[in-house]
């Protein structure tokens, strides 16, 4: 009888992890999958560069998911991406300074997602409804404003003393580790540790889990609300930073189109419930890594890009059913074990 | 002639019993009490009856049928009906449309036939006697007409058997004697209610024969005639009785919480002076505006007018932050909906109100933080394995003290405690009185808003009663006496007694 309840609760436990941690188990089946179907071209920096390439969607990813903890949700974060690296593009030709651009890029986006948290926050309108118009405005002001210039695209000026120095930031590697991915790493770090170590991070799970109750524990669930639009707005200021750091300009036509889909999708596959109050950030990481790897896969296999999106549509229904199904197993095995 | 009988009913959840081989009979045309305290097993046994749970062992007979694991749609089908105390009406569609809800009249093409189903509603109301338009929005109907209208839809689903789960407690005296007329021809009809109350001269107003349970026991069965409200309440509380109640005397100390002609929504012109280290308890029956009182006084709703002190300082601008400040804190009511943040451990559950008061150390310890638990777990005894449990792991009375716990680690000096006893069981209630009693000791300050006066009895110094928003009366502990609180609780000094 003990031994039973004692077995029980081993295989409840491990369930558990499996539910909790299946981020790492969907990263780690997609990740073999890109070793085997690589064979011998596997390279360290190849390797290397999925980091490098999950930094622009996954540090924007900690954002969605932080808003989706509070059990709103973000649709601006392409657009922001678009219309804060624009301006960011014009800031640093008229100044020359990487600096002031990298400030200017953090307070661009911190007043974007401001935009969207008074909405959100104080206004008390449906985050879907507020950032779905913003997702529609930003980037219009991103090609409008391009347009009154009378350019095509967004670029950084290469002939300026200090391009070299932000354009090879982003081409820089430190150890074989590039920096970008370094930054994606650091960013992951910071978010983990605000979201599970902070009265501030502990706050926002406690509005996605009961608002109510949250409020009436003394949280201020306005601005909560607004403060996590601005974390997402300013870490979209960090993705349009490196962005630009990597490629040097940017089209506001293309760039960041999806990527608030590609968020969400890391931020579910990351484990991170749509309900709110549930999931760790963590999982962002390898959420936003997944769907680096599977466009790695089929660049290797000679597929068309088309088929693409179809690939990562399947991950995520997969990823979601498992993480529906899990809990439900784990149900039944401690029904059955006592 | 018996129209229902449960017999040798049982249930438990988890692993605990909460009806223990009860029997039950109503007969036809009869209205049938049905009594006990919180948690004695009262709305398990309904909802039993009603479909909603499954019963472990037991029968039930209905009009001579056996009714087998039934579910809501086959009890409502042999003509069972159970009008909620939290009502089941849509309140966006019109009174008709609730009505035929899913019992439409249609016409060709499935178009459905307004003017008749308007009509039925009509004739309905008229034969019920009440007077409400069959076209309204349930939403503008006030709470008593939409009492009413439950009871005629259910009619119009050819009910026998109505389970009314305490009807009056929304009610004004005028609602209570217009519903209590309809109970009585509905029975002349040969209809039988089973009534659930707590207030024992509605049940000896109308109840011809009751029912006690006592912790989920059948402890007695007989005619309204041969008993006393006495009787009755010591079968409901049994040996408890005459236990031994918390109350220490204590020496109070000087005023902390002052209201002159206090207004607020809800309640108006509210005159109280309580001093440090006292127990209030407060009662009204619902829409008294006592809970609104206590959210004002946390800062959640606006003060209206008048004047609110709290340690001698004058509240001008108040919100639940500047409240906590002033070591103000409130245990909600409806602690599923109000406290319990459920994806939060009982850890977290527990720091995440002192964690707003000390934002500006953002860092958490953990190991602190736990310290800080234990002891207030140790307190408070909290039955609880570890400190990273989920709260909805706990039972009610063990959430009820983790919040409880939550505001005591805030240092509040002030406590409101808004039915602090709502869903816990005897014991654990007991605890509360315990732990009330030795907060108040150590110079809390405790108002409890309850609906159940023998809590009062048990720890307040003092009892204030609310009616419509008006301090109607307070009692000095010597006075309180279930009569002496239900006398101003319903206003029946100023208002016509509800009777025959």
């Amino acid at each position: 009888m003990e031994k039973n309840t004692l077995t029980a609760r081993k295989s409840g436990s491990i369930t558990k992890a499996i539910g909790n941690y299946s981020f790492i188990l969907i990263f780690l089946a997609i990740f073999v999958a890109y070793l085997i179907i690589n064979q011998g071209a596997t390279t360290w920096s190849g390797v290397m560069n999925i980091l490098r390439h999950s930094a622009v969607v996954g540090i924007l990813a900690f954002g969605m998911g932080m808003v989706i903890i509070t059990g709103g949700i973000d649709l601006s974060v392409g657009s922001m991406l678009a219309l804060v690296g624009g301006l960011t593009v014009v800031v640093f030709n008229n100044t020359n300074n990487p600096v002031i651009t990298f400030l200017f890029a953090l307070f661009a986006g911190a007043m974007c997602g401001l935009i969207n948290g008074v909405f959100v926050g104080v206004a008390k309108m449906p985050a879907f409804i507020v950032t779905l118009s913003t997702m529609l405005i930003y980037r219009s002001i991103a090609q409008y404003y391009l347009r009154t210039m009378g350019l095509s695209i967004y670029n950084m000026e290469g002939t300026l003393s200090t391009y070299d120095a932000i354009y090879g930031f982003g081409q820089a590697k430190v150890f074989t580790v590039p920096v970008v991915g370094i930054v994606l790493i650091l960013v992951t770090a910071i978010m983990v540790y605000v979201s599970t170590m902070t009265k501030f991070g502990k706050r926002v799970y406690a509005v996605g889990s009961n608002e109510k109750a949250a409020h009436l524990a003394g949280i201020n669930v306005t601005v909560t609300r607004v403060m996590v639009f601005v974390v997402t707005g300013v870490l979209a200021g960090v993705s349009a930073f490196l962005l630009l750091a990597m490629n040097g300009s940017m089209d506001p036509a293309t760039v960041g189109k999806s990527y608030e889909m590609y968020a969400i999708a890391a931020v579910v596959i990351g484990g991170i419930s749509m309900s709110g109050g549930k999931g760790k950030l963590l999982g962002v990481l390898f959420g936003a890594m997944s769907y680096t790897i599977i466009d790695k896969i089929i660049a290797s296999l000679g597929l068309d890009a088309l088929i693409n999106d179809t690939i990562k549509g399947s991950i995520l229904l997969v990823a979601v059913l498992i993480q529906m199904v899990v809990p439900v197993i784990r149900g039944k095995l401690k029904k059955t074990g006592n | 002639m018996e129209m229902l009988k449960m017999t040798d009913i049982s249930k438990s959840f988890f692993g605990v019993t909460v009806l223990d081989h009860v029997d039950f009979s109503v007969e036809r045309g009869e209205i049938h009490a049905l009594l006990g305290e919180n948690g004695a097993g009262k709305s398990t046994l309904m909802n039993i009856l009603a479909g909603v749970y499954t019963r472990d062992s037991g029968q039930v007979v209905f009009n001579g049928k056996p009714l087998e694991h039934s579910s809501v749609a086959a009890t409502e089908q042999a003509g069972i009906a159970f009008v909620h105390q939290e009502l089941n009406l849509f309140n966006d569609l019109k009174v008709y449309e609730n009505i035929f809800l899913r019992k439409e009249i249609t016409g060709a093409l499935g178009i459905l036939n307004k003017r008749a189903m308007i009509e039925q509603s009509h004739a309905l109301f008229q034969r019920l006697g009440v007077d409400i338009d069959p076209c309204a929005m349930v939403s503008e109907l006030e709470t008593g007409k939409k009492q009413l209208l439950e009871i005629a839809k259910a009619l119009h689903a050819n009910a026998e058997l109505f389970i009314l789960d305490e009807p009056t407690t929304a009610l004004n005296n005028e609602e209570i004697a217009h519903l209590f007329a309809i109970v009585r021809r509905l029975k002349e009809a040969g209809k039988s209610f089973i009534f659930i109350s707590h207030k024992m001269t509605e049940i000896f107003a109308l109840a011809d024969r009751y029912t006690v349970l006592r912790n989920g026991k059948f402890i007695h069965s007989g005619a309204v005639a041969d008993t006393t409200p006495m009787e009755v309440t010591r079968m409901m509380v049994g040996e408890r009785y005459s236990e031994e109640e918390a109350y220490i005397q204590r020496e109070l100390g000087e005023p902390i919480l002052e209201m002159e002609g206090l207004c607020g929504h809800g309640f108006h012109n509210i005159d109280l002076t309580i001093r440090r280290g006292e127990v209030v308890g407060f009662t009204g029956l619902v829409g008294a505006g006592i809970s609104e009182l206590f959210q004002t006084i946390f800062g959640e709703l606006p003060i209206t007018g008048g004047t609110l002190r709290i340690a001698g300082v004058p509240i001008t601008s108040h919100n639940i932050h500047k409240a906590m400040l002033n070591k103000v804190s409130m245990i909600a009511a409806n602690r599923k909906e109000n406290s319990i943040i459920p994806d939060f451990t009982l850890l977290e559950n527990n720091y995440v109100s002192e964690h707003t008061l000390s934002f500006r150390h953002q860092h958490i310890s953990k190991k602190k933080e736990i310290a800080k638990y234990e002891q207030l777990r140790q307190k408070l005894n909290i039955k609880s394995n570890s400190p990273d449990d989920m709260i909805t792991a706990l039972s009610g009375g063990n959430q009820q003290k983790v919040i409880l716990a939550r505001w005591l680690n805030t240092q509040a000096d002030i406590l409101l405690m808004d039915n602090p006893t709502q869903g816990i069981d005897v014991g654990a209630k007991a605890e509360i009185y315990r732990l009330i009693q030795e907060l108040a000791q150590a110079g809390k300050t405790i108002l409890v808003n309850t609906l159940e006066i023998p809590e009062i009895q048990k720890v307040a110094d003092r009892c204030v009663i609310f009616y419509h928003g008006d301090l109607k009366a307070q009692l000095e502990r010597r006075d309180i006496s279930e009569e002496a609180v239900m006398l101003q609780a319903t206003n029946a000094i100023n208002t016509a007694e509800v009777s025959k």
